[in-house]
């Protein structure tokens, strides 16, 4: 039963993205002819705002504010929030439908609750902070690509929101300003609390954009733009494959993903976005058991809008990483053009037959983008937080030189083989190593399971702590499990 | 001053070099409502952008007037204020008390009453421990091993709820014994449960303990020297965690710790990761010692067969005077203790309970004292913080694990 409501459930959301998307392919080319026969441009970018980002983008970060509560109780051993319900309609109004009435619940609560400011707060920017929080980061999917280019009625339809030459420039520009937000809010509370979780926030964000940038300056040598949308972005040119072979009309192969160009880069991305989003393990400037967060003082939907703008980064980074790194709409180790040579073409309804393409290849690029949610919410509820000084050594002394180093053997290699051949394998390379690294036990670990064996054979539990040449690791800093005598 | 028409010199002068930025330390109230400090303590903090520069816990905000109160009881009356000392582990403290009344009256106790004792507090043990060990994964922002540990408590509570009918407020064990016997079939579900703590104490030290985030967040912050912790008086997992190897349960044996087989921890880095560690040890040292002491644990009565400190069964209340007599001076007038002054310890979860008791042998304690563990870890909180970040105070506030109950009484 269990089992037939979660395919049920997980039908419903891959149909209606299916379904959204091949809407909004139709909705974009038809709006686009339309306005070229006026001679105006750009219609399809009107319909790709407000169907991308604000109905696909804003319903995944509302329905992520519960995913990551039932998400977050599956991995905790809990139920999660079930209780409301939609009691006005006939007979879902007794089920709880997982959960998901929270989201009405929790909106009502927070657009219904006072609008709190205290005295001596800076009017003017207490409540320019959580639109300054909110907007920039709603911006950044203007440049992400959620579909492949298709053409419609003879034009050329991007499936982005906005398509400008310097793509993720836009990015890195955007990115930094969502510092004002937080940093405006901490300091116009008119709390100490609030003002320590506002400093800790600036000098996170801002230590953090030199490794965000710098992580990317492989990927734009490898495919030598800095474009993300259209035929000649990087989530375009991610779908050619490498090595392939044909079977049965497919090519089948492997592409030249980010993830495999750049492994490193991506870890490195991955790290530095995270840290800019400032959700746990790096989440000091809330450190809610520290300071309580820059955040304390506001209530309501002013606080509603700090934590949407949470969710909605979330995605944002999700999509992001999936056109940088994950190939953007294509369907992993598939090239999308032979998928689309498949089509019938003629017919009687040519168009929609493209746009049930694009609405496929949408729905891919929105599976992948709700995978890496979930992948974000693993690692949230999994990592303690760092403290504010170990995240600024994270950033300045790991992630930058290793960022450096990247930045120079993938150029050396992009320079030698420009079919980026070699680039690939030695990102496999890479990934084999960081594979080997994370399931070989530490040499702490290791230690401890011979000292197991040859110390107490007999007592399972207790063994290995009762080792006394232990007792020499006591101050070496680095392992993380000290040595303990158990006489 | 640079005129206009100056040649602009971006080399800052001499003076400027040596002017000092006007600053001024931070003051902040950490407390007494704040996440962190639960049990209600309110730390005054000077800080320096984050590092701390002065530091002055405040308690008493908890202060219930636990000494003056026993002294208006009589001493059975005594054991339900004993459980508000130390929640978490209330089972510690009602047994504490009650073996120094013993103690005082010089009262040998059934030996099947000592196992149930053992078994008691080793059990509110583990809950002390796992709580502990859970809110510092917390507070470090690892929610998902609170929750695990938290579970494994509930089993314990559960365990404790069948056999003293409470979940916090226990209120088990009378002077001269137990109250009542252990429920049928109880051990069958301790050892069961016991089983399934094993895992979810394994699943934090999962979640935590290799964890390097977490490993850097408590390896060397919070630390105390051996020497500073002796002068402050730390006992428990605090004083071990510095390498000093002292447990009452070892070294001055009570109740049947003599019999049972088992091992101290003992740490040497005083820091954070230490306590922590030692804790996660000890659980499992504690339910070693549970499955002995249910195994050796012998039948027979768990309550002296004296009607001066025990109640007479009720059929001997309601058919014989003597009986009557003994029940009705029991109630009014109390277990009788004779003249004198007393001062025991026993091994709390977080260090040594000690009580310093006074009669007058009017049948009400003449005084009343508890050396609480945690008021001499909290007085030494400014030591261990003093000059490290706000960030390590709360997992130092944490591990030395002050309980409000019992630091303020």
């Amino acid at each position: 039963m269990r089992a037939l409501n979660v395919s049920i459930g997980i039908a419903v959301i891959i149909g209606s993205l299916f379904g959204h998307m091949t809407v909004t392919y139709l909705a974009a080319g038809w709006l686009e002819n339309l306005l070229q026969e006026h001679g105006l441009k750009g219609g399809g970018f009107i319909v790709n705002i407000l169907s991308l980002m604000l109905a696909v983008v804003m319903i995944i970060a509302t329905l992520l504010t519960i995913a990551e509560r039932k998400w977050s109780a599956l991995m905790q051993d809990r139920i999660g929030p079930n209780r409301a319900r939609l009691s006005i309609l006939p007979v879902l109004g007794k089920m709880p439908l997982a959960g998901i009435p929270h989201i009405l619940t929790d909106v009502f609560k927070m657009l219904t609750k006072e609008a709190f400011r205290p005295a001596g707060a800076n009017a003017f920017l207490f409540k320019l902070a959580p639109m300054l929080a909110f907007a920039p980061v709603f911006a950044l999917f203007a440049i992400v690509p959620a579909g492949p280019t298709l053409t419609l009625w003879g034009k050329p339809i991007i499936m982005a929101p906005a398509n400008p030459d310097f793509g993720l420039l836009f990015m890195f520009a955007i990115a930094s300003l969502a510092v004002y937000g937080t940093s405006l809010a901490g300091w116009s509370s008119n709390n100490k609390f609030a003002l320590l979780g506002g400093v800790r926030a600036s000098s996170q964000m801002i230590s953090y954009e030199v490794a965000l940038g710098l992580s990317l300056v492989g990927m734009m040598m490898a495919f030598s733009t800095v474009r993300l949308a259209g035929d000649t972005g990087m989530a375009a040119l991610q779908e050619k494959l490498l090595w392939s072979t044909k079977v049965g009309g497919l090519e089948i192969g492997v592409p030249q993903w980010g993830f495999f160009l750049q492994p490193l880069g991506f870890l490195l991305f991955f790290a530095a976005a995270f840290a800019e989003t400032k959700r746990a393990p790096f989440d000091t400037p809330e450190g809610e058991s520290e300071i309580v967060g820059y955040f304390i003082e506001y209530s309501g939907m002013q606080f509603g809008m700090f934590m949407i703008s949470e969710f909605v980064e979330v995605v944002v980074l999700s999509g992001v990483l999936v056109a940088i790194f994950f190939g953007g709409s294509s369907i992993p180790f598939v090239s999308t053009e032979s998928v689309l040579a498949l089509l019938p073409t003629g017919g009687d309804w040519p168009n929609h037959t493209t746009a049930l393409a694009g609405g496929f290849f949408g729905m891919v690029f929105w599976v992948k983008v709700v995978l890496l949610c979930y992948l974000q919410l693993v690692i949230r509820w999994t990592f303690p937080r760092f403290r504010y000084d170990q995240i600024q050594t994270l950033g300045w002394q790991i992630l930058l030189p290793i960022g450096l180093a990247n930045v120079f053997v993938s150029g050396a290699l992009i320079l030698w083989d420009p079919s980026l051949r070699w680039l690939t394998l030695f990102g496999f390379a890479e990934l084999a190593v960081i594979a080997f690294l994370t399931v070989t036990p530490n040499r702490q670990k290791r230690r401890e399971a011979e000292a197991a064996e040859h110390d107490h054979g007999g007592h399972g539990h207790g063994g290995g702590h009762g080792a006394d040449d232990h007792a020499a690791d006591a101050h070496g800093g680095h392992n993380p499990v000290p040595a303990l005598d158990a006489h | 001053m640079a005129q206009a028409g100056d040649d602009y010199d971006p080399t800052p002068s001499e003076d400027e070099l040596e002017a000092h930025l006007q600053t001024r330390n931070m003051e902040i109230n950490l407390g007494p409502s704040h996440p962190a400090t639960h049990g209600t303590v309110r730390l005054k903090l000077e800080l320096d952008g984050e590092t701390i520069v002065k530091m002055d816990p405040e308690i008493g905000f908890l202060h219930r007037g636990f000494q003056k109160s026993c002294e208006n009881v009589t001493w059975t009356q005594c054991i339900p204020y004993t459980d508000r000392l130390d929640y978490v582990a209330s089972l510690t403290c009602n047994f504490g008390f009650i073996t120094a009344v013993e103690k005082l009256m010089g009262v040998e106790i059934p030996e099947r009453a000592k196992y149930i004792r053992v078994i008691g507090a080793e059990l509110h043990r583990i809950a002390s421990h796992l709580t502990t060990a859970g809110a510092l994964g917390l507070e470090l922002g690892g929610f998902a091993a609170f929750l695990y540990a938290i579970e494994g408590r509930e089993l314990i509570t559960d365990r404790v709820t069948e056999l003293t009918g409470a979940r916090l407020t226990t209120n088990y064990g009378r002077i001269g014994g137990m109250n009542r016997d252990l429920p049928p079939g109880w051990e069958e579900n301790v050892l069961k449960s016991l089983v399934k703590i094993e895992q979810y104490a394994a699943e934090v030290d999962g979640l935590l303990t290799r964890n390097r985030i977490f490993a850097d967040r408590v390896r060397g912050t919070g630390v105390i020297s051996k020497d500073d912790a002796l002068d402050f008086g730390f006992s428990g997992p605090c004083l071990r965690a510095c390498g000093v190897k002292y447990d009452v349960r070892k070294n001055k044996p009570y109740w049947v710790y003599d019999k049972l087989d088992f091992e101290v921890p003992v740490a040497s880095d005083g820091d954070n990761f230490a306590r922590y560690y030692l804790r996660v040890l000890e659980i499992e040292q504690s339910i070693r010692m549970i499955r002995q002491a249910i195994d050796m644990m012998p039948g027979g009565p768990v309550m002296v067969d004296d009607w001066r400190i025990a109640l007479p069964p009720k059929d001997q209340v309601y058919s014989t005077i003597e009986g009557v007599i003994a029940h009705f001076k029991l109630v009014m007038e109390g277990v009788p203790v004779p003249v004198g002054e007393v001062y025991h310890a026993t091994e709390s979860a977080n260090g040594e309970l000690g009580w310093y008791l006074k009669s007058d042998g009017s049948g009400r304690p003449y005084k009343v004292h508890v050396r609480a563990p945690g008021f001499q870890l909290l007085s030494a909180l400014p030591r261990m913080c003093e000059g490290r970040m706000l960030a390590d105070l709360i997992p130092t506030f944490d591990t030395i694990n002050m309980i409000g109950g019992e630091v303020e009484q």
